[in-house]
């Protein structure tokens, strides 16, 4: 099967999503809860195209919209590029200590939209520590809450009892917004400590 | 001689007492049953509709009907008018030209409505399956099970059902493609989290009517190849839930669901969920997941759910309203089922009456009527003295029309075209003292708390969108708010994942369309004209037409209107907390709203509108 | 809160995740709150981790991890109520009880919520003390009402 991307013919099976597609034939589009490890979210929104199909457009997000049959695709319209702009601008006043988010705004070029917010902090709450922390099968985090409210934290806000110390959730983390503090012999990860050794195996085993 | 009062046990009508007075009108005829040669059966049933005037006592088959009947008053109704037949005035609804109206559609509330989802609903006593079985129930069902699938699917083709959950999806399209996939088992799921704020239709009908809705689930699982179904419904909704809990039960007595349906070896296992308490659980997906024991979050409808939904199983999820229509479109035929309505939205729609209207309740009307008949017609017009100033249809995914389109009728297509929508019924009236940037700020605060967080632009953008309008509310709004509003609305309606968060910024973008000179008088100039928003509300009272009659001095919680008896009164605005209180009972309409001077914003600031803006804790920063 | 209690309630479900919801809303009634013991049970059945069910608490309205007073009040802030003024009630059952919306009070006695639409529109303004429905509410009325409930008070 072929889809259009951009005005370039792409190969293309059923199934894949958009994103795949276009990586594979080296169109960027960017991406911050997006990891080829894990299965598509569609948290961050960063990702969204253009899709024609049958003579109408419509807007998706390119990490999880599988292809089933033939449409074209942009990926970079005047319209998208002020969606995610605005996206932008959002997340940075969710994580306005994240340098990885600061880097995004000036390439982006994002104006000043003058939001007003008291949050502190990196996360963005993409969700891929999560993933993460469920795919090695620990699930020591979750998502906490909803809404505007909604974080990401251990039960309870405690050092959590199952976590391995694995560092996999802060490794994945696309803002840096995960504290791991390391010392010679231990590392401190979600207000608990692990002993280096024990960690180092747990890390090996997660790669 | 046989008897039957129906006294009407909804949640309305319950918060009146309804229940004591069904127990007092049981002892009452039980205590002179013996004396006449009348029997008389006391019935508890479902909503009524006219909830305002409840609780509702309905005696058949004279059709009498009672409002705000108090249990104190059961004895004098059997003594009166079952023994004798007399007729307790009043007890009667009283026209505004002095007559009084006995019957049920002597009443205009109920005249002009179209009863085919409520055809029982406050008829008969939920809890009796019998009931439902002599008014026809359940016919369907068996004529169902002498059709084809196909031939089910057919009827409902031909009937124009559309889902009746707000998205207007025609119902057999959605069935035939659910029958098309392959896949075992298949599901089917009523949606009962009825979370729209301001439309209780579902719960009523959950309650009152619950064996049609099972019925209604039956025939799609028989047309769709399911065996197993679920009622989603929201937790709080204690009498709906002990009301369909009773009917599952007494329909598996009787075959008509479990392991072998009415003997023909067919199967569809029903059973609730109750709800968890989320709106954004009324979102399909995100309804399913919940079902599943996960966090309520919605997932992207690339795949439709009649393909992968349940458990990645084809799944057929409609509203409670569509299903209760199901029996009678079997029984009746499609054809027949579409003569009602106009072409393209069939049927009659359900709608909770609710706000600034003098009869509010629950009201079931044939598509197509325009919004003018519901709120002039049926819900008596506006409460006396005020002017209609905009209708807000769809709840938090809908938006408001204003009061010049009005002659619009009430379909699906309509409405979207206006920016509004049908949605699931809930049909809000606001008069000229309602502030249009404070309503919209209201739908966009409830969003904020049910958004379920997951994808950036509904969390953060309500998020902005909130603190936006918070500042427009309180005297803090910018240049360019307004722009910005809009710029961010339809961002989220391109962009986010699901249809709760792609319609979110719907109410804000209504509002601006149709009263986006509000906006501007709060931005501008300070001054909220529905006087709603306290620190942009400064009140004068009208020396022209104060009567001196002492009531707003007396309501004043800060004791700022002095005069004395007879004369025009004065507010001391330096001290006024905008409140609105002295407004709210002056008989005369002496209080005008006046812009509040930067001056006196200065003199005030601190002690206005504290709880407005007082966030439960659950919330964010 | 008893384990037997507790052991019962996890019990009565099949050990599958479609009961985990129902679980938790039992505890829930049960206790007035999810204890963390019934988070722990509830996991071990269901072998799921307590981070997933800890999501769920905090994620849906009706489940809270903290125990609720003995007697709810919910004032429903749903739309038709809101344009009627809910939250002047809200605010003066506030000033009365000096307790903020989704709080309980000191004693334990009075948990204030507000909510969206408790299904009784009609009657709105409304609020809800445990089950019982207080339509068409008024300031006066509510001063009767929460009177009422005070003097059961020792």
């Amino acid at each position: 099967m072929q889809i259009v991307i951009n005005g370039t013919a792409c190969e293309c099976e059923t199934g894949e999503t958009i994103l795949t597609i276009a990586r594979r034939n080296g169109i960027f589009i960017p991406t911050m809860c997006h990891h080829d490890k894990y299965p598509g979210e569609g948290a961050c929104r960063l990702c969204v195209v253009e899709i024609t199909e049958n003579g109408r457009s419509k807007v998706v997000a390119s990490c999880i919209y599988p292809v089933t049959h033939e449409i074209t695709v942009e990926t970079d319209t005047e319209k998208l590029q002020r969606y995610r702009r605005l996206l932008i601008a959002f997340m940075q006043r969710r994580a306005p200590n994240s340098e990885a988010i600061a880097k995004l705004m000036e390439e982006y070029e994002v104006p000043d939209y003058s939001l007003r917010s008291l949050l502190t902090g990196k996360c963005i709450l993409c969700g891929l520590c999560v993933r993460a922390c469920k795919k090695i099968g620990i699930s020591a985090i979750s998502m906490v809450k909803r809404g505007t409210g909604k974080k990401v934290s251990t039960p309870y806000d405690e050092p959590s009892p199952v976590c391995i110390g694995c560092g996999a959730c802060a490794r994945v983390c696309p803002t840096g917004a995960i504290l791991v503090t390391e010392t010679e012999d231990s590392r401190i990860i979600w207000g608990r400590e692990f002993p280096k050794k024990r960690h180092a195996a747990a890390g090996k085993k997660e790669e | 001689m046989k008897k039957e009062i129906l006294v009407c046990c909804g949640p309305g009508c319950a918060a009146g007492g309804s229940f004591k007075l069904a127990e007092n009108l049981k002892a009452a005829v039980k205590a002179c049953a013996a004396e006449a040669d009348i029997v008389c059966q006391v019935e508890s049933t479902g909503c009524s509709g006219m909830c305002e005037m409840g609780p509702i006592v309905r005696i058949m088959p004279d059709d009498i009907m009672y409002y705000r009947v108090k249990p104190k008053d059961a004895d004098e109704i059997v003594e009166k008018t079952i023994l004798k037949e007399e007729l307790i005035e009043r007890l009667l609804l009283k026209h505004d030209d002095g007559t009084v109206a006995v019957h049920q559609n002597d009443n205009p509330f109920y005249a002009k409505q179209t009863k085919v989802v409520l055809r029982n609903t406050g008829i008969i006593n939920p809890k009796k399956i019998d009931a439902y079985i002599s008014r026809g129930g359940y016919e369907a069902l068996k004529k169902a099970l002498s059709m084809t699938p196909d031939g089910i699917i057919s009827e409902v083709e031909r009937s124009g059902l559309r889902g009746r959950g707000g998205a207007g999806f025609p119902t057999g399209k959605k069935w035939r493609s659910a029958a098309s996939f392959n896949g075992e088992p298949k599901y089917v799921v009523c949606n009962g989290d009825e979370g729209d704020p301001g439309a209780f239709m579902d719960g009523a009908l959950l309650n009152g009517d619950p064996h049609s809705i099972i019925e209604g689930m039956v025939i799609c699982a028989l047309a769709v190849g399911a065996e197993r179904g679920y009622l989603y419904i929201r937790d709080e909704y204690t009498l709906a839930l002990n009301s369909m809990t009773h009917a599952l039960k007494a329909a598996e007595e009787r075959g008509f669901i479990g392991e072998n349906i009415l003997g023909t070896g067919k199967k569809c296992v029903l059973s609730i969920v109750r709800g968890g308490g989320a709106f954004v659980c009324g979102e399909s997906t995100a309804l399913m997941k919940s079902i599943e024991g996960e966090v309520g979050e919605p997932r992207a409808k690339y795949i439709h759910s009649v393909e992968q939904g349940l458990w990645g199983k084809p799944t057929v999820l409609n509203n409670v309203e569509t299903f209760a229509n199901i029996p009678v479109i079997i029984r009746d035929g499609g054809d027949a089922f579409a003569k009602t309505g106009t072409a393209g939205n069939t049927g009659t729609k359900v709608f909770s009456l609710v706000g600034k209207l003098r009869h509010t309740g629950l009201a079931e009307v044939p598509l197509g009527i325009t919004l003018r008949e519901l709120i002039c017609d049926i819900g008596g017009g506006m409460q006396e003295g005020r002017k209609l100033k905009a209708v807000q249809t769809g709840g938090p995914s809908g938006g408001c029309l204003p009061a010049s389109l009005t002659n619009l009728p009430v379909d699906f297509d309509t409405l979207q075209k206006y920016g509004s929508m049908m949605g699931s019924g809930g049909l809000i009236v606001m008069d000229d003292r309602t502030c249009m940037v404070e309503f919209a700020r209201y739908y966009i605060q409830f969003l904020c708390g049910e958004s379920c967080g997951k994808c950036t632009p509904c969390r953060e953008g309500l998020r902005h969108m909130r603190d936006i309008l918070t500042n427009i509310c309180s005297g803090r709004g910018r240049e360019g708010d307004i722009e910005l509003l809009e710029e961010i609305g339809e961002m989220m309606q391109d962009c986010s994942l699901c249809a709760l968060g792609k319609t979110a910024p719907n109410p804000v973008l209504s509002a601006i369309r149709y009263f986006r000179d509000e906006f501007e008088e709060h931005i501008k100039h300070y001054h909220c004209p529905a006087g709603m928003c306290p620190e942009l509300t400064a009140f004068k009272i009208n020396r022209e037409k104060c009567v001196g009659c002492r009531r707003c001095a007396e309501v004043c919680p800060t004791g700022v209107i002095s005069g004395t008896g007879n004369e025009p009164h004065f507010i001391d605005i330096r001290a006024c907390v905008g409140c609105g209180r002295c407004r709210d009972v002056c008989p005369k309409e002496a209080l005008e709203t006046i812009p509040v001077s930067l001056w006196s914003r200065r003199m005030m600031k601190g002690s206005r509108g504290y709880l407005r803006s007082v966030k439960t804790p659950e919330e964010d920063e | 809160m008893n384990q037997e209690e507790l052991t019962a309630i996890v019990d009565a479900y099949p050990a599958k995740m479609e009961y985990a919801l129902a679980m938790l809303q039992d505890m829930q009634h049960r206790f007035g709150c999810v204890p963390r013991e019934g988070i722990t049970a509830a996991a071990s059945r269901l072998s799921c981790p307590e981070s997933h069910l800890y999501s769920m608490v905090t994620f849906y309205k009706a489940l809270s991890l903290t125990p609720k007073g003995k007697h709810i009040i919910k004032v429903c802030n749903g739309t038709a109520c809101h344009i009627r003024k809910s939250i002047d009630l809200a605010e003066d059952i506030c000033e009365t009880l000096s307790i903020r919306p989704g709080g309980t009070t000191a004693d334990g006695f009075f948990s204030l919520e507000l909510v969206n639409c408790v299904g009784a529109c009609a009657l709105a303004p409304v609020m809800l003390i445990d089950n019982t429905y207080y339509g068409n509410l008024t300031r006066k009325k509510l001063k009767k009402i929460l009177a009422s409930y005070l003097e059961e008070k020792p």
